[in-house]
């Protein structure tokens, strides 16, 4: 048997175990709207006054992040401080022994005690404090199912407390027993940062997080165990955002969200208390682990 | 040709269809409200007709705005640079307390370093704000006899 | 190797007891945000103004119902845009307007006054939503009496507690650990409980963290400073305490009434103007 190489398809031309030369085909990607000699305004970057998507950023002084460079972050470095503390190595894929032939080409072996690697935890020092990075608002409608045109008010929703424009949602799956269907359009999300954030941050601490009965704060068993905090609204709490209380007689119909919060910290317990320097409450016993 | 002038001389006894041109034939009554709603919703979502135009710089106001952008690029640096060093200079200021303590009193230098999972800002410092609160500061605090 | 470490420390420390003084900055955190400058203040302007000029158009269609006598009302406050006219010539071009705008402007969308301060002004001027927002001053009583005790004043920036001492010389307040208790108190408790003894148990603070965030002095005696904020109460110096007087002061403040040699140790631990 003679081994050739097929270059139009990486499927083995010979059934050998794997390929032992790597196709260079389609490694390089080409974005042809940048050779086109047309719409010149269109590659230049987002930030550039020339480009049609222009929006200016830093429009006015943002509070938030005047309070957490000149309170917060230098607070959190203190709390964080460990004295001599060394990188702690987080579970990593092993080796297998090769005792075996067929370990050759197989697939490394899991980490122990975890089905994923998970990241090293280094010791935070002045260039590693935990900050915030983006907060994700997403709203999946039940119902929108049996009525389409649901996620369309939930998408203004967002947008309207928000202010930036909600991408949709669809369903991922069939789930046939909650009559879900693959590609209905469910819901909106969206992802903020930047004065946006601080803004949404502000009205949520300050407005409506205050004016929800027998509000008890975030969950302490909230997170993804890398620095991200998640919690939820009701329908009713949302009514609470001034955007919607103001103009009720628009919103017979609001909807709950989910408020993801991402931070650069590196597990929980370091960005519970970095979201408690913005005001935010937190509720039950302290999840260690 | 007679037929059709007396049916232009009498309008009202037959309704004729008259066209305009860039008059809607469809009228949006069709709709139902709740689909009415979601229309109006869509479309203030939606860029159609409400953007407005481009930005035409000359050539000069081109240059004065790229060197604003250059100036607060410039100062935001300062400003970053400005904050880290000092972070650092604080970070090594508590190393060296931190070893001082080790050295002169072990058990204050555990409880020193111990961790401090589940610390939290109190919910009473507040985020600054633009302007000052009608009353600005809580002179009257008691506490609380446990 | 751990335990030998700390008895060869305990070793060293039993041999030649060290003074040791926990130390505390306390800080009331800014009220108003930063001052800007005027570096700042123009660029915001200047993006802004960009922004507002790039803004969609207002969709009024959706906040006011057609027909309503809101759309009425509000279309009335609006100031409308010059339209195109046959033989007229513009000299800032020809206006090209959708929905009410011309495009190559801004938009400048004004509130309705509400109908009941039309017809009676002055009853109801609180319901009145296009009424002025009366901010409240960023400078106090305190500012302009110069009433360094007070922790009315500079909200802007970050102030700190500092007491003069019987020799004339302005530090932090700080507190000798207390030997003869066997267990040691913390750093942190021993300031806490200092601070209270000094001051008035009328005082609410939150500590920072117990880890000291800097040293003053040597092996012979040394004070670690204990970082805290204060959140309400006041202080009240008590009579009998070793220190004659105390203000709230800034960081350049701190830099003028204490001694070159210890500013320099602390300036990097205090948070700027």
């Amino acid at each position: 048997m003679r081994f050739f190489r097929g270059f139009s398809t990486s499927q083995k031309s010979c059934k050998a175990a794997c390929s032992l030369v790597k196709p260079v085909h389609h490694l390089v990607k080409v974005d042809k709207s940048k050779l086109s000699p047309r719409f010149e305004e269109l590659k230049y970057a987002k930030n550039d006054v020339r480009s049609p998507g222009f929006r200016p950023v830093a429009t006015h002084q943002d509070r938030i992040s005047e309070h957490y460079h000149r309170t917060v972050q230098p607070d959190l470095l203190l709390i964080n401080y460990s004295h001599n503390a060394q990188i702690k190595k987080g579970a990593k894929n092993r080796e297998w022994d090769y005792s075996s032939p067929y370990h050759l080409n197989r697939q490394p072996r899991k980490p122990k005690g975890s089905e994923v690697q998970l990241p090293d935890m280094k010791p935070i020092k002045w260039h590693n404090i935990p900050e915030l990075e983006s907060i994700v608002v997403n709203c999946y409608v039940k119902e929108s199912k049996e009525n389409q045109l649901l996620p369309v008010s939930a998408a203004l929703q967002l947008q309207q407390l928000t202010g930036c424009k909600p991408q949709a949602v669809y369903a991922k799956t069939d789930v046939p027993s909650w009559k879900v269907r693959r590609g209905t359009h469910m819901g909106a999300k969206v992802e903020i940062r930047g004065r946006p954030m601080a803004q949404f941050l502000s009205t949520l601490t300050e407005i409506v997080l205050p004016r929800i009965r027998e509000y008890k704060g975030i969950s302490n068993k909230s997170g993804n165990r890398f620095g991200g905090l998640s919690f939820g609204l009701t329908s009713e709490d949302v009514k609470f955002f001034p955007e919607i209380e103001s103009n009720q007689d628009l919103w017979p119909k609001t909807f709950g969200m989910h408020i993801n919060i991402n931070s650069s910290a590196q597990n929980d317990i370091q960005a519970r208390t970095l979201v408690s320097g913005f005001g935010f409450p937190f509720n039950g016993p302290e999840k260690l682990k | 040709m007679i037929s059709f002038r007396q049916a232009a001389l009498k309008p009202a006894r037959q309704p004729v269809l008259q066209f305009a041109r860039g008059k809607r034939t469809k009228t949006k009554g069709n709709l139902t409200p709740a689909v009415q709603r979601v229309v109006t919703q869509l479309s203030v979502m939606s860029a159609s007709r409400k953007q407005p135009k481009m930005l035409k710089l000359s050539r000069e106001d081109f240059i004065k705005h790229q060197t604003i952008q250059n100036c607060w690029a410039v100062h935001q640096k300062e400003l970053r640079e400005k904050r880290s060093e000092q972070l650092r200079l604080q970070y090594k200021s508590t190393e060296k307390a931190m070893e001082l303590l080790a050295q002169l009193d072990p058990t204050l230098f555990e409880a020193a370093n111990a961790s401090e999972a589940g610390k939290r800002f109190p919910l009473e410092l507040k985020v600054p704000t633009e302007y000052p609160p009608n009353q600005i500061w809580y002179h009257n605090y008691k506490p609380k006899s446990e | 190797m751990r335990f030998q470490l700390l008895a060869s420390r305990g070793v060293a420390s039993a041999s030649k007891p060290a003074k040791i003084k926990a130390g505390l900055i306390l800080s009331r955190i800014p009220i108003v945000t930063p001052d800007l400058t005027t570096l700042e203040r123009q660029y915001y302007e200047y993006q802004s103004e960009l922004e507002r000029r790039l803004m969609w158009t207002f969709p009024q269609y959706f906040y006011f119902r057609k027909g309503t006598l809101a759309e009425k009302r509000f279309l009335a406050a609006q100031k409308g845009p010059v339209s195109k006219q046959p033989g007229v010539w513009f000299p800032k071009g020809v206006p090209d307007i959708k929905h009410n705008r011309e495009r190559s402007l801004k938009q400048e969308v004004s509130l309705p006054q509400s109908s009941s301060s039309e017809s009676n002004e002055g009853v109801s001027k609180k319901d009145d939503i296009s009424r002025p927002v009366v901010p409240n001053s960023r400078l106090t009583h305190a500012d302009e009496s110069n009433d360094v005790q007070s922790l009315e004043r500079k909200l802007s920036s970050t102030l700190y507690l500092l007491v003069k001492s019987g020799a004339g010389k302005w530090a932090f307040p700080s507190f000798p650990i207390a030997t003869e208790s066997a267990p040691k108190q913390p750093l942190h408790v021993t300031a806490e409980l200092g601070l209270r003894v000094l001051g008035g148990p009328n005082i609410n603070t939150w500590s920072v963290s117990s880890t000291p965030a800097g040293v003053l002095g040597d092996s012979q005696a040394a004070e670690f400073l204990i970082k805290s904020h204060i959140i309400s109460g006041r202080f009240e110096l008590q009579s009998k305490s070793q220190y004659d007087e105390f203000a709230w002061l800034t960081k350049n403040e701190i830099q003028q009434r204490v001694d070159n040699e210890y500013y320099q140790a602390l300036s990097c631990l205090l948070a700027d103007d």
